[in-house]
């Protein structure tokens, strides 16, 4: 059967029919009163985060505050970590200082040359038996007295 | 939410004449009344739009309820932006399109009766005449095989033809109800519309 793909008022005709298609009788004197009773009961009831996730859809400027809020607490408690290790590290050696001297060089080389190969493993390496070499603890690091001596020789 | 009395979750009672928006603000205040009208008002068509989308009564029941609940524990959110009505079947809409999805390929269709008046509607009576080609076709052979391919449509492309064609809305009502342009609506619809011609050619003249 041939049919013209611009004329659509056959088709139309034919939709007509889906007009006729109706609930079985007294469906909507029903429907209302089903709904109301499913409210009362609490029915469709937000959780705790759907009710957040619901206010974040209706109010962007609420999801930028509280993506705001949340960035700020986790800078300020990784800068408060990281200000209390380092007044840690400070009270364990308070003679030394802040700077570098030869005794840290010395600790460093003297780390580096125990533990040169597996710096590997910090890089990424992904050779099964290098990464299988356990890593010292960053905290494990002896302590080295190396005697100073300031006369002149 | 304040309970109506019995006379009003039948017929509406005063709410009845009432605008939307006076209707929405009482029920905001948990008027039980005030929703109740509100969903009278607009259950036919709401029902009717999830019912030519899903083919099966069930279904259809299920999602306008849950629509309407949905619409009620959300009513605090609705500022009057737009009307009650397009926003309600928003939420229709959408509802039905994430049902539809989920159910994907598994098509049941339940279909209600046609009612006695269509064998008198001027339209139809030309399709099923002895003029017709096919004059052995029945309403409900018809009915099954418009909804089949109606099925076959995607999701927004049934719901464009379902808005226009059988619910008779504005491309613009549209529009606003499927958050998506005028030109938008108006492609989808020609779409619809060729491919559902191509399914039914054997049923048109």
């Amino acid at each position: 059967m041939k049919t013209d793909p611009e004329n659509f008022e056959e088709l139309r005709k034919l939709m007509a029919l889906k007009r006729h298609e109706l609930p079985p009788p007294g469906y909507f004197n029903r429907l209302p009163g089903n709904i109301i009773a499913r409210i009362e009961r609490g029915d469709g009831q937000l959780g705790f985060w759907e009710r957040i996730s619901a206010s974040f859809t209706v109010r962007p400027a609420f999801a930028y505050a509280f993506a705001l809020a949340a960035c700020g607490a986790l800078t300020a408690s990784v800068y408060s970590v990281k200000t209390q290790s380092a007044e840690v590290a400070y009270q364990r050696n308070p003679g030394k200082g802040w700077h570098t001297d030869s005794s840290d060089q010395n600790i460093a080389q003297t780390f580096d040359a125990s533990h040169g190969p597996h710096v590997a493993n910090w890089l990424g390496n992904t050779n099964p038996s290098a990464a299988s070499q356990a890593l010292p603890s960053l905290f494990a690091v002896p302590y080295q007295t190396v005697p100073v001596s300031y006369q002149n020789q | 939410m304040t309970r109506a009395p019995s006379s009003e979750l039948q017929h509406g009672g005063e709410n009845e004449g009432i605008d939307d928006l006076t209707l929405v603000h009482r029920a905001q205040q948990e008027d039980s009344g005030a929703y109740d009208e509100l969903i009278r008002r607009y259950q036919e068509r709401i029902y009717a739009t999830v019912y030519h989308m899903t083919s099966n009564h069930e279904d259809a029941n299920d999602l306008v309820q849950d629509t309407f609940i949905k619409a009620y524990r959300a009513l605090k959110s609705f500022k009057g932006d737009s009307s009650f009505y397009t926003w309600v079947y928003r939420i229709a809409v959408n509802k039905t399109i994430n049902f539809l999805k989920q159910r994907k390929n598994r098509i049941q269709m339940s279909l209600n009766d046609v009612d006695f008046n269509a064998e008198n509607d001027p339209d139809l009576v030309a399709l099923v005449s002895d003029k017709t080609p096919r004059r052995d076709l029945n309403l409900l052979e018809l009915q099954e095989k418009l909804n089949g391919a109606l099925q076959k449509l995607s999701e927004h492309h049934r719901m464009v033809v379902t808005l226009h064609d059988i619910q008779g809305l504005s491309h613009e009502e549209i529009g606003k109800i499927m958050d998506c342009n005028v030109g938008t609506v108006r492609s989808r619809l020609f779409y619809a519309r060729q491919q559902l011609q191509a399914y039914l050619s054997d049923y048109l003249k």
